[in-house]
């Protein structure tokens, strides 16, 4: 038995027999077998969809919801995926659209309802400022939870559509054409989006304190 | 390098232009021989760098793996419910059958409180009609004058006549009437049992 080394497979391909077999297997009703390999699909993907979610939402327990939310619709769903596209722009795109729902739930939400948690400064509590941080000082929690907190809010001062593109374009690295295909948005208004939302968070960032400045990070080998 | 670099940036890059460089990693030629804007690329690389890593690290910290596996056990017993087939609780679309079967229709609410109402008018309207239709008409004068002499009469005629006093004296079980003399057959006598009694 020598036969050739298996070719290795990519993640996209990876995906698309996942999702291959879980139409099949829930075609064929064995369902228990189809959330197994399923579970393989939300494993790679589910780290990538908070993120979205988080700085979409900018509030990590609507993230939570529309992640599961999106995982739960594309595998009721998973009939009407097309193999020639990948799982994750077609994923992507449920989860942008859930959050984008969600948004406009909790706008006209927030017009009846009394206004967010303040802290006794009178400032919004944003979910960085009270995360756990990491960090081997004190000093350095405290400067990057700092760090954190101004691109967070810096982040949150972005249009909408700036916000996403910039973090499908940058915090996830797609290129202007996938974004495209994810948000429905044509590829040079996703590189005008992109060129807007760098241009608004450096003008943001650039009149924080500078220990909030990304780019000047503290040199820990330097101490 | 387009035009418009050329005469308002004396020949540097736009920011735009830099962005799309950066991010695509497609160097224009101009890069290679111009150090500011060399310069100006890698120190927009190194801010875009650190943006990513502190806006994932933002994420990952509000999502730590505790709470990603309990994410994914939740979607996963969601699924679970989901796939299941679903049960028909029948007992409360029973029971309003076999309720409507009998009147064969359902009667308004708003039909209840007319009817409730009709049913009070009638009756205050019946009560008061009932009460004016039973008092009597009011007699004349005259009427009236001789029944009050009329009234007066026995006590003229009672004190004409002389009352029969033995009457008072006369023991009540010596009375014999015809018309009740079966009945004071049947019953004994009071007086006639206190002497055997006694």
């Amino acid at each position: 038995m020598t036969g050739a080394p298996p070719q290795p497979v990519t993640a996209r391909e990876a995906d698309t027999r996942a999702a291959v077999d879980v139409k099949t297997l829930q075609a064929a009703g064995r369902l228990e077998e189809a959330r197994e390999r399923f579970a393989e699909l939300i494993t790679r993907h589910q780290r990538r969809a908070t993120r979205i979610a988080f700085h979409y939402m900018r509030d990590a327990a609507d993230a939570d919801e529309a992640v599961q939310d999106a995982f739960i619709k594309s595998y009721l769903h998973l009939s009407t995926f097309r193999d020639e596209l990948p799982f994750e722009v077609w994923f992507t795109r449920i989860l942008i659209n859930g959050c984008l729902d969600r948004l406009k739930q909790r706008r006209r939400r927030e017009k009846w309802i009394a206004p967010p948690a303040l802290d006794p400064s009178g400032v919004e509590r944003n979910p960085a400022e009270y995360l756990p941080a990491r960090g081997p000082s004190p000093e350095e929690q405290l400067l990057s939870e700092e760090r954190r907190r101004q691109l967070t809010e810096a982040l949150a001062q972005l249009p909408e559509r700036q916000r996403l593109v910039f973090m499908l374009s940058h915090f996830e690295g797609r290129t202007s054409r996938e974004v495209s295909a994810m948000t429905g948005l044509n590829e040079s208004t996703v590189r005008v989006h992109l060129f807007r939302a760098i241009r608004r968070l450096r003008g943001l960032l650039a009149r924080a304190p500078k220990a909030a400045r990304p780019g000047r990070r503290v040199n820990r080998a330097a101490h | 390098m387009r035009l418009i670099d050329s005469v308002f940036r004396q020949g540097h890059l736009s920011e735009a232009a830099l962005v799309e460089a950066v991010m695509t990693g497609d160097r224009p030629a101009h890069l290679e021989r111009c150090e500011v804007c060399a310069e100006r690329a890698v120190e927009l690389g190194r801010w875009l760098d650190e943006a990513r890593d502190l806006g994932r690290e933002a994420a990952d910290a509000a999502f730590p793996a505790e709470r990603l596996a309990a994410q994914q056990s939740q979607i996963l017993r969601k699924l679970e419910q989901l796939d299941q087939p679903s049960r028909v609780i029948a007992f409360p679309s029973q029971a309003r059958l076999e309720l409507r079967e009998p009147s064969g229709r359902r009667v308004a609410a708003s039909w209840v409180g007319v009817a409730a109402a009709a049913g009070l008018i009638i009756g205050v309207v019946g009560g008061q009609i009932t009460a004016r239709m039973g008092d009597r008409p009011a007699l004349p004068p005259a009427a009236v004058a001789t029944q009050t002499t009329s009234a007066q009469a026995p006590d003229a005629d009672a004190s004409a006549t002389p009352v029969d006093t033995s009457l008072f004296e006369q023991d009540f079980d010596t009375i014999q009437l015809k018309a009740v003399e079966a009945i004071d057959d049947l019953t004994p006598r009071m007086t006639r049992a206190a002497r055997i009694g006694g």
